[in-house]
């Protein structure tokens, strides 16, 4: 029987788990971009810190400084972790396919539109409000609607992903002889899944409040970031790129033909996920004791202990087995291994800006450690396609341009980071606005001169991005079949790739 | 002559229940949000010696029958999970009717809440988060009767027996999580004022 649907029906009600994979990937480096180019315009505008340049107010400068963060955690980093979980993980766990894959599909459309919401949002003069409430409240509220559908798509997601791991997985395999990326995407998207409802109720509650009358309290303009904002800094930003550490584990343990020490590198994971929970670090709600804020400090330094874990069950095995280094996978490994080094100095400068004496907890350190912990996480991505990139597109993929994306975005989070992390030490401010009393520093040459650096990082994070689009459209249009197992890995996603060409 | 064996238990994942755990974990992390922020700015507002909630604003007769009608509806539920688990279909439709009745009941109770309650949202932060917490398990209810129905109709076309009663299960653990968080909001917020 002839087949009548059209293309748009057959890209609406695709319920394949590695074409919605696709989808999210691709709407994820959009989202990247829209991301990248938010914060290369507030990184431009910081470089003269006295005045306004390419925006007319501070509020201007806080629409898209928090459109950088938001679009960065819930466009990019959390799609793009989805859609590789999407792909990956039921032919990991031995699954044919997604146990709800109709949900999946619909969690992606919800997702998408709720990211299309949020722009919109965004550039009609709305966002998460602004501190002189000048936005647009509907637009502001629309926002807030746009958030609230990426969260239930991602939430929607995860918990299909989880439930093949958990129910779907084939019989013989238990949860701790999964492989590693199964193993952290299962613990992310537990965490997610107590995180995610979290942020959407603290947006339900600013939403009813800021719709028809004069707010009480919650959704007043100037206050709405400040109840959003814990779900896009420090402790939580670990959270979101969890997944990395799986991904960084198999390639490494590919790379080196050895296979890591599980109970070590599951514990580590886990412990990350518990350390990274960040939604109880709602300062609009602090009550200000000492006695809080010190706790509050000490348990998110608690997150080095696992990056501790972490690095010894990376680097035990590997010592003694240097020799059987596999160079065919040299550019994934390097990749990876980048990602979780920006990660370790994400944790480091983490811990460091959580110190009470040196008083960097709301000046720009944040904005490296963010910049660095979600940019490991985007690495990985890149070192995840590198990796997996023939099961994902079924086509030869050209390693070498994914590594000379990865380069260059690595470079312009490294000098975006050490820039941020310095200047934060003169006392700037996370948010600068359009004046020196405002940025909490004054323009001096040594202060310009890191901010210069800082956009110089901006825009090579923003031309790494729009080389890894590049490279993605080139690879989707190549002609090349896949080549089969090209790293001869014995994960069981490989397996599952040479039956579905042989069926 | 050979001894005939029944059939061996369907050994198969139950996908339907981990799925709905997830999801109804995820629901218990949004109502724990809400009520955090609701001990917590009632605990500033206390401390400031300032009135939460007006005197005899709310009454505690509804918020009782509530609690009351949800509770039924524990045992209803559960009726209707033994009653598919041992094919009795007429006692699984029942139960299931109930439950959604019962659900039916609740939402018109807490609409007949409200009106006796009075307070407008925009009084004070305590009015506000009445009505959210209460307005969102509202939400909740009402996903939870859509469900009973659409398994209702399932049940009519004699897909909900004892070979495949994960709908059943799943629902009967959204449910109880239903009312669990009913227990919160009766105690803290319409007893405990």
């Amino acid at each position: 029987m002839k087949n009548e649907s059209t293309v748009v029906e057959r890209i609406v009600t695709t319920t394949e788990s590695g074409t919605l994979s696709r989808y999210w990937m691709v709407s994820a480096l959009v989202g990247l971009l829209f991301s990248s180019v938010a914060g290369l315009l507030v990184s431009l505008e910081r470089i003269d810190l006295s005045s306004a340049s390419i925006f007319s107010t501070a509020d201007d400068v806080f629409q898209f400084w928090t459109a950088h963060r938001v679009a960065l955690v819930l466009i990019a980093v959390l799609p793009l972790m989805v859609g590789l979980a999407t792909a990956i993980v039921p032919r990991q766990v031995g699954a044919s396919r997604l146990v709800f894959p109709k949900m999946s599909a619909f969690s992606f459309w919800v997702w998408l539109f709720g990211a299309l919401i949020i722009i919109t949002g965004f550039l009609a003069n709305g966002g998460v409000g602004t501190p002189e409430a000048t936005s647009e409240t509907q637009s502001v509220a629309l926002t807030l609607v746009g958030v609230l559908l990426t969260i239930i798509g991602l939430c929607g997601a995860s918990t299909s992903v989880l439930t093949t791991i958990v129910a779907g997985r084939v019989s013989g395999i238990s949860l701790l002889n999964i492989p590693a990326f199964s193993w952290s995407v299962l613990v992310a998207g537990t965490m997610w899944l107590a995180t995610l409802p979290v942020l959407a109720a603290n947006t339900v509650l600013v939403y009813v409040d800021m719709r028809g009358r004069a707010p009480v309290n919650f959704g007043g303009e100037a206050v709405v970031w400040e109840q959003l904002s814990w779900a896009f800094t420090h402790p939580q930003v670990y959270l979101w790129v969890l997944p990395l550490l799986g991904i960084v584990a198999e390639i490494v343990s590919a790379a080196f033909k050895n296979k890591m020490s599980n109970p070590l590198l599951f514990t580590a994971i886990g412990l990350t996920g518990f350390a990274g929970f960040g939604a109880y670090a709602q300062t609009y709600f602090d009550i200000g004791t000492p006695v809080f804020e010190e706790s509050f400090s000490i348990i998110q330094a608690f997150i080095a202990i696992p990056a501790v874990l972490l690095v010894v069950a990376f680097i035990s095995p590997k010592i003694k087995d240097v020799k059987g280094f596999d160079k065919q996978t040299t550019i994934p490994t390097v990749l990876a291994t980048l990602s979780i080094v920006l990660l370790l100095h994400g944790v480091v400068v983490g811990a460091v800006h959580v110190i009470g004496p040196l008083e960097l907890a709301t000046k720009s350190t944040v904005s490296a450690q963010i910049v660095l912990t979600l940019g490991a996480g985007v690495l990985a991505g890149m070192a995840a396609f590198s990796w997996w990139g023939e099961l994902l597109i079924g086509k030869s993929i050209s390693q070498r341009k994914i590594l000379i994306s990865g380069l260059i975005f690595h470079f312009g989070v490294g000098i975006f980071a050490v820039a941020d992390f310095l200047v934060g030490f003169t006392g700037q401010n996370d948010f600068t606005g359009v004046s020196e009393f405002a940025a909490g520093t004054d323009n001096s040459s040594w202060v310009e001169t890191l901010n210069i650096i800082s956009f110089i990082g901006s825009l090579l994070i923003l031309l790494g991005v729009i080389a890894a689009i590049a490279t993605s459209v080139q690879n989707a249009l190549s002609k090349t079949p896949a080549s089969g197992n090209p790293w001869g890995a014995d994960t069981l996603e490989w397996e599952s790739k040479e039956k579905e060409e042989v069926a | 002559m050979a001894t005939v064996l029944p059939p061996a238990p369907l050994n198969r994942p139950r996908t339907l229940m981990v799925g709905t755990a997830f999801i109804t974990s995820a629901a218990l992390m949004f109502f724990g949000c809400l009520f955090s922020i609701y001990f917590s700015i009632r605990s500033d507002t206390m401390a400031w010696g300032m009135e939460w909630f007006p005197e005899n604003a709310i009454e505690l007769v509804p918020g009782g029958m509530n609690m009351a009608t949800l509770s039924i509806s524990v045992a209803t539920m559960g009726w209707a999970v033994y009653a598919v688990k041992n094919d009795d279909r007429v006692h699984a439709y029942l139960a299931l009717i109930l439950t959604s009745l019962m659900g039916v009941a609740m939402i018109n109770q807490t609409v007949f809440y409200y009106m006796d309650i009075g307070l407008p949202i925009d009084h004070s932060e305590a009015a506000l988060l009445l009505y959210v917490i209460t307005g969102a398990h509202l939400v909740m209810v009402g996903i939870g009767v859509i469900w009973l129905g659409l398994l209702l109709l399932r049940a009519f076309g004699g897909q909900d027996t004892s070979r495949h009663r994960d709908l059943v299960s799943a629902v009967s653990i959204y449910w109880y999580s239903t009312v669990f968080i009913y227990i919160f909001i009766w105690l803290f917020i319409y007893i405990g004022k």
